[in-house]
């Protein structure tokens, strides 16, 4: 169908449509209200959850710090501390201002440049804890045994370390590029439209 | 609150078309369709105490619809109850099938083109001029033109093709 023949067809179908109105005003209000509820409170369920078991961890083990008793199971317990209340206060934060892009005020292409540049934003957060991940890896475990175990891991089980360590860095490899692959697709797709609209001779 | 609701609330019955036209366009399915509605009305009703007037009405309906439209499908996710609407349909009074045809005709060569290309086709069919289209999208005049006179191409291989 060509442009000429389809605005024919196009002012048909808006003329009929004038005369159409299906909507009420007690219908208008209750779909503001639902969405309004549908709204608060998600942020995201992964990371929402995600940051719950982290902070819960994170109280758990700011009461047990005392247990550790030498400089190299404190210095492990501060930073598995400081990663469990860190890293999902930045992933919050960036999920939570993607979530605010600013439908009604900017052109689509600014809208659609926003959102490109929050996402890229939370896939440098992301990139940032998987990094994290691997150091959190390698320390966070000498620490839960000393707190639940009241075991000194450097000392007594060394061994453990050398099979842990492999097999759980292959599982986080697997994991973060499942993971970042997925919130990557997103911003591919994101991007491909700003490209198109940036280069409209490409 | 209640005279600013009023006069939303009147926008909106008074331009419903332009949302039924733009959530037909872009959603899948009428399930889809529905909530593409929804959220549009949504984001409507958030701007509008931003809404001083100085632009026309319509023009700032089609700024906010189209932008929802783009990214409800990829960021908001599905959530709370859908308000029931009685299927959202074109009623004709004396059903053409026809006219029933060409117009699956005309949304069928719409969907094939890009989100930002339809975009640019909704609008033109809706009677806007270059300026308008460029004013709404945030593209240049240039950007625009060149633009269509693309989309006229693909339409005219699309009926080639076909």
């Amino acid at each position: 169908m060509e442009l000429e023949e389809m605005q024919i067809v196009w002012s048909q179908m808006s003329a009929q449509l004038e005369h159409q109105k299906k909507l009420t005003n007690k219908l208008i209000m209750e779909m503001i209200q639902q969405r309004f509820k549908a709204k608060i409170g998600i942020i995201s369920k992964y990371e929402g959850m995600g940051a719950i078991v982290c902070f819960s961890a994170a109280i758990l083990l700011l009461f047990q710090m005392e247990k550790l008793d030498t400089w190299y199971l404190m210095a492990a317990g501060l930073f598995t501390l400081l990663y469990l209340i860190v890293v999902p206060i930045l992933a919050l934060l960036s999920v939570s201002a993607m979530r605010r892009i600013n439908l009604t005020r900017n052109s689509y292409r600014d809208t659609v440049a926003d959102y490109v540049k929050k996402q890229k934003h939370f896939l440098l957060t992301q990139r940032v804890a998987i990094y994290f991940n691997f150091i959190l890896l390698l320390v966070s475990l000498p620490v839960v045994f000393k707190v639940f175990k009241n075991e000194d891991l450097f000392v007594s089980n060394i061994q453990l370390m050398y099979w842990y360590i492999p097999v759980m860095t292959v599982f986080l490899i697997l994991f973060s590029r499942w993971g970042y692959g997925k919130y990557k697709s997103v911003t591919t797709s994101a991007s491909r439209i700003l490209e198109e609209l940036e280069a409209p001779g490409a | 609150m209640i005279q600013e609701e009023q006069a939303f609330v009147e926008i909106i019955r008074k331009n419903e078309g332009i949302i039924y036209k733009i959530t037909r366009l872009y959603a899948r399915d009428e399930e889809m369709q529905k909530d593409l509605f929804q959220e549009i009305v949504y984001q409507l009703w958030k701007g509008y105490p931003a809404f001083r007037g100085e632009a026309k009405v319509s023009t700032w309906m089609y700024r906010i619809a189209l932008n929802t439209a783009l990214f409800q499908l990829k960021i908001s996710k599905k959530g709370g109850n859908k308000v029931s609407m009685d299927g959202l349909i074109l009623e004709q009074d004396h059903y053409d099938p026809v006219f029933d045809e060409r117009l699956q005709v005309l949304y069928a060569s719409i969907r094939k083109l890009g989100d930002v290309d339809k975009g640019i086709v909704f609008l033109f069919l809706e009677g806007k001029k270059y300026e308008d289209i460029a004013g709404i999208t945030g593209l240049s005049l240039t950007n625009v033109s060149t633009r269509m006179a693309r989309i006229r191409e693909k339409l005219k291989r699309t009926i080639i093709n076909s």
